[in-house]
């Protein structure tokens, strides 16, 4: 062995490598050269770290086009942004009215599609429902809409009217419990500060003048407090006020005539159960909901009766196809202007399939460095366009999330297009 | 170099019968016919012929760059009749390219392109493929522009870049496409005899496609091919006059 080797060293400096008197020696090898070993793997991360480095390098080399790829997916981010966020905006103002509505179990008409045009069911459904013992207490609730004049200036415009026994303690709404002593009094009503601007600004008449007089249909009511609703689709602002107070606004609806009856279970009660013998006890003109199903029931109702749905998320699809175009566009035109050196990159023994990783990689580079300053824009966008719309737009984490692998997929779409065009890179037509 | 001739090993390169034509059924037009080409380890052999007598055709398959249609071909050792479009991959991996245009990527500075060579061998650090680099770089005389981008080096001192990329995988073969065509009469020479020195230092032989007559004195062996065929060495001598 030592004389082979020694033979070798000698030998290495006048000999080729793969000389016939070494070829004893590397008989293990089975390629002729041996200056490099057949087959050797290496780490699977290189395998991925080296494309995206490689692309990483050439899309910082064109300043000019990395800047224009990167403002093609920041807009198509913006834009599925403003598209989710407005659909879930008017969503959550559309069943703005019901989720603040607190109570542990409704019953509702069946045949009631959405709020603000109830069906009525029958007062005395309330009564029945209380034979139940997990019930403390049942209220019924009347909805109903008037025309409220602004006191500031005098137009008249639309208000959701919501009555029921305030006393009671059956259903709350935020910022009702230090009201309701004060709306047992005659004609008083409590006033949602969220409501549009269009009503006048009663919060401020009220801290200014204390109780304010206000035409509510033809009746002269007193504003006694504020509540926190949110305007929804059906009306742009709310009143709250007791059961008999509503029956001197809307003296033609008839008492036994109720729009929704909220229920209060006894503390410690199991709420599916009840609603599961409530669904017992009562007739078929009765659907027993949860405070949530009652949101979804509205929801479901613009989602699916109304083209809202059906409007942003093609809204949303066109920013994403705009925004696949763009990407490709950029993708193919590196590819197309590097022609040569993707041939040249083959001829050295670069698989189409890494090449395509490194394509793959540009592409999803860009949808990270589209998607942080689109996200930011987006974020500043919701805070000044909720406040001039009185939206509840707001950052959402998951929404967030699904956008961005929403712009990933694209971004990736956008790529393996693009991948195609690296079979033009043909390295036989480089000689 | 003549000791190492010994039949036993296959020589790198070994044509038996190569035939290729462009173009299928009543269309096709033949640009090889049954050609028979040896290159023995270590050397140096020069491919010329007017344009369109098929040399450049010759060297894309004999670089597994194209798929055989007739005949044999072992290149180091594989046979690339009927090979897989994967083992015409691996082995241009062994192979050392050098074109006619630098084809250097502009993005990447002298040593980055030179390390591109290198990166397909996964178990080759970072460090160790700019060292490698580096080293190269130094042996074509550039070792002080390993951070220059190709567009701020001259078109020799690029061709040597290139020339350094192809020896940096430590190939087994190098293939050349008139590497001078785009140089001066000085900076080509100074060109292919570094890539003659450095081949010669390592045993790697070359097989060179050039019409330059200016370089032809590089080589050991100089073959010219016509109309799809080697000639007889006795009639390419006016070839190699011009």
């Amino acid at each position: 062995m030592t004389l082979i080797l020694r033979r070798e060293g000698l030998l290495s400096q006048t000999l080729l490598p793969w000389a016939p008197e070494r070829t004893g020696d590397d008989a293990g090898d089975e390629a002729p050269p041996p200056t490099r070993p057949p087959v050797r793997r290496g780490s699977p991360l290189a395998a991925l770290w080296l494309p995206l480095r490689l692309a990483w390098r050439q899309l910082r080399w064109e300043k000019a086009r990395l800047a224009s790829a990167i403002a093609g997916v920041m807009f198509a981010c913006v834009l599925v942004f403003m598209q989710l966020g407005f659909r879930a905006a008017l969503f959550d103002s559309a069943t703005a009215l019901l989720s603040a509505m607190r109570a542990d179990i409704f019953l509702m008409h069946p045949m009631t599609l959405v709020s603000f045009k109830p069906e009525t069911l029958p007062r005395v459904r309330a009564s029945q429902a209380m034979a139940l013992p997990e019930v403390q207490a049942a209220v019924p609730v009347y909805l109903a809409q008037a025309t409220w004049r602004n006191p500031e200036n005098g137009t008249r415009r639309a208000v959701q009217l919501v009555g029921f026994d305030t006393e009671s303690g059956v259903m709350d709404f935020p910022g009702l419990a230090p009201l309701i002593d004060t709306l047992k009094r005659p004609d008083t009503i409590a006033f949602d500060l969220r409501s549009r601007p269009e009503f006048g600004d009663i919060g401020r008449l009220l801290r200014e003048r204390g109780p304010l007089p206000v035409q509510v249909g033809n009746r002269m009511m007193e504003v006694a407090g504020l509540v926190e609703i949110g305007p929804s689709f059906g009306a742009d602002g709310n009143i709250v006020m007791s059961e008999l107070n509503f029956r001197r606004v809307v003296k033609e609806r008839q008492v036994s005539a109720v729009d929704l009856v909220a229920i209060r279970l006894v503390p410690g009660a199991d709420r599916d159960a009840a609603m599961a013998r409530l669904r017992q006890l009562l007739p078929d003109d009765v659907m027993v909901l949860s405070q949530p199903q009652l949101v979804a029931h509205e929801r479901n109702y613009w989602e699916t009766a109304t083209p809202i749905g059906f409007i942003f998320a093609f809204g949303s699809l066109m920013g994403l196809i705009v925004g696949m175009v763009i990407v490709y566009q950029i993708l193919f035109s590196d590819i197309a202007s590097h022609l040569r050196e993707y041939a040249t990159l083959k001829a050295m023994g670069y698989s189409n399939l890494y090449l395509g990783r490194v394509v793959l990689s540009a592409a999803l580079l860009l949808a990270v460095l589209g998607f942080l300053p689109g996200f930011a824009i987006s974020a500043v966008l919701y805070d000044v366009v909720g406040k001039g719309t009185f939206l509840p737009l707001g950052m959402e984490t998951g929404r967030a999330l699904g956008v961005f692998a929403m712009i990933f997929t694209m971004c990736a779409l956008a790529g393996l297009l693009a991948m195609r065009k690296l079979r033009d890179a043909n390295p036989a037509d480089m000689f | 170099m003549d000791g190492s001739r010994v039949s036993r090993p296959p020589p790198p390169v070994q044509l038996r019968g190569v035939t290729y034509a462009f173009g299928s059924g009543a269309l096709a037009r033949p640009v090889l016919r049954d050609v028979e080409l040896a290159v023995a380890p270590g050397e140096i052999v020069l491919l010329t012929g007017p344009s369109g007598s098929g040399k450049t055709t010759l060297l894309t398959l004999i670089g597994a760059l194209r798929a055989m249609q007739q005949g044999s071909a072992q290149v180091l050792g594989q046979e690339l009749a009927g090979a897989s479009e994967a083992q015409r991959v691996a082995l241009r991996r062994r192979i050392g390219f050098i074109f006619q245009q630098h084809n250097l990527l502009g993005f990447l500075s002298a040593r980055q392109n030179v390390a591109m060579a290198l990166e397909l061998d996964r178990t080759t650090s970072e460090a160790e493929r700019l060292e490698r680099a580096d080293a190269i770089l130094a042996q074509v005389g550039l070792g002080d522009r390993g951070e220059s981008r190709p567009d701020q080096l001259s078109g020799g001192q690029r061709q040597r870049v290139a020339v350094a990329r192809a020896l940096a995988g430590n190939p087994g073969l190098i293939l050349a496409d008139e590497p001078t065509a785009a140089l001066d009469r000085q900076s080509g020479g100074e060109v292919v005899r570094l890539l003659r020195d450095l081949a010669r230092q390592r045993g790697v032989p070359i097989l060179l496609v050039t019409h330059d007559p200016r370089i032809l004195d590089i080589a050991d062996r100089i073959v010219a091919m016509e109309d799809g065929r080697i000639v007889p060495a006795s009639q390419a001598e006016p070839v190699r006059a011009g």
